[in-house]
């Protein structure tokens, strides 16, 4: 329950900050997704159930900001999460770079699903395709710079509320 | 053995068992739970705003008083122009009013207009919305125009307790009847547009094959008023490029809409007096 707590809190923190960075950077038509970092500490560190469970509510917390039918970054997030779940023993996940290139990897899966359920109500999906190539470029970007601080935030969140000693392993 | 199996495959169950799950939820639960979300992060989105705001209003107190002044003699020029504007505007109300009495015509719909600062801008590839200080605690309906000094920013398409969704008129998701400024052939535009660093864009599809537009001699697109949400005459966008249709029966062309639209603060919400 710690565990599941304390993670979406920073879940929570990092939605807030990409939305004032969104806001920001609105007057130039760019747009930054990092639905990786919602899953990749998540499913590489904690232990299963929490893991999971902070995922389906940062899932839960994009759907209800967004206007997607509500579910898809839920059952989008949900399938990072087994993927990454499945791949855990055989990637160094202590190492952060290895972490930051499994985020890398995982927001490039999960920003072109996402684009394949949203653009078919697009009066010309062809024409939409370089503006999402743009900001999934900005997005790698911005989530190569921040992820190692995420990923430290998310393990001092943990240690604060004394969840690491509990059970993760 | 077959645990083992099991334990390698249980990521995978376990995501079917949630898209199961997820399926079976109930629409009451979905939109309970979608609401208390929503709700949980506005205080977050409304305070970013205040914040905002004080910044803005520190940066301001830096001017000098010269450039004030310089301002508030601006300001009264303007609000001069604009109180000749009211008064004529007064008399044309009263003149419509009068001849909706001799004509026995329908009224027009009236709004009540209900300013608010925009607390967030979410403006992606897949969609384009703004989130606005006002919610049901002012009265603000579903489906209420918004507009700004450029013409019409969208519709809101939420209401919350103290903040309501607005859905861009840029936004692919918005498609309304327009007309080309001084016809009255109706023609439908739909956003969706919308490149990096560039200006906005809609498509007008069904425009008459005998209106011509390019970026040079552009023909402004405004509001129709069928439908009865937005009221006629407001500016949608300019159309800067009409093609013939694969039909040959109408064009089909590109609108240009306001690059405003990216940076607004402060839009203006047309409240239904008569929701029904």
């Amino acid at each position: 329950m710690r565990h599941t707590l304390a993670t979406c809190l920073t879940l929570l923190l990092l939605w807030a900050l990409v939305a004032e960075a969104n806001h920001a950077l609105s007057n130039l038509r760019v747009y930054l997704f990092v639905g990786g970092l919602f899953v990749t500490y998540a499913a590489l560190m904690l232990p299963w159930r929490a893991g999971l469970a902070a995922s389906l509510l940062g899932g839960l917390l994009c759907d209800a900001n967004a206007p997607v039918a509500f579910g898809t970054h839920l059952v989008l997030f949900a399938a990072a999460f087994a993927v990454l779940s499945h791949l855990r023993d055989r990637l160094p996940r202590e190492d952060t770079i290895a972490r930051v290139i499994v985020a890398l990897l995982a927001n490039l899966g999960l920003f072109l699903l996402f684009s394949f359920t949203q653009i078919s109500g697009s009066p010309a999906p062809a024409a939409i395709w370089p503006r999402l190539i743009a900001d999934l470029v900005c997005s790698q970007v911005c989530l190569a710079l921040i992820a190692p601080w995420f990923f430290a935030l998310q393990h001092r969140t943990l240690l604060l509320a004394r969840a690491e000693r509990e059970s993760i392993d | 053995m077959p645990f083992r199996r099991f334990a390698t495959a249980k990521p995978f169950v376990t995501l079917g068992f949630v898209v199961v799950a997820w399926l079976i939820v109930p629409v009451v639960v979905k939109t309970f739970v979608r609401a208390s979300f929503f709700e949980l992060t506005a205080p977050i989105t409304v305070a970013a705003s205040y914040a905002r705001d004080l910044q803005q209003y520190w940066s301001l107190r830096l001017h000098s008083n010269g450039e004030l002044i310089e301002a508030g003699r601006d300001l009264a020029r303007l609000n001069a122009s604009y109180e000749f504007a009211v008064q004529q505007t007064t008399e044309m109300q009263a003149e419509i009013t009068r001849l909706e009495g001799l004509l026995r015509l329908p009224a027009f719909a009236n709004y009540r207009l209900e300013h608010a600062r925009v607390a967030r801008r979410d403006f992606s590839g897949w969609w384009q919305r703004i989130v606005i200080r006002k919610g049901k605690d002012f009265g603000l309906t579903v489906g209420a125009p918004v507009i700004f000094t450029g013409g019409v920013v969208g519709r809101v398409t939420e209401v919350h307790a103290y903040t309501a969704v607005v859905e861009m008129i840029s936004s692919q998701n918005v498609r309304l009847a327009g007309v080309v400024e001084g016809d009255t052939r109706p023609i439908s535009f739909q956003g969706g547009l919308n490149p990096t660093f560039g200006p906005p864009k809609g498509v007008v599809e069904f425009v008459p094959l005998d209106i011509f537009a390019t970026a040079a001699a552009p023909k402004r697109l405004v509001t129709s008023g069928l439908g009865g949400v937005f009221p006629p005459g407001l500016t949608l966008g300019e159309i800067t490029r009409v093609d013939l249709s694969s039909d040959g029966l109408f064009k089909t062309g590109e609108v240009k809409l306001d690059e405003r639209l990216g940076a607004l603060t402060e839009v203006t919400v047309l409240v239904p007096l008569n929701p029904e």
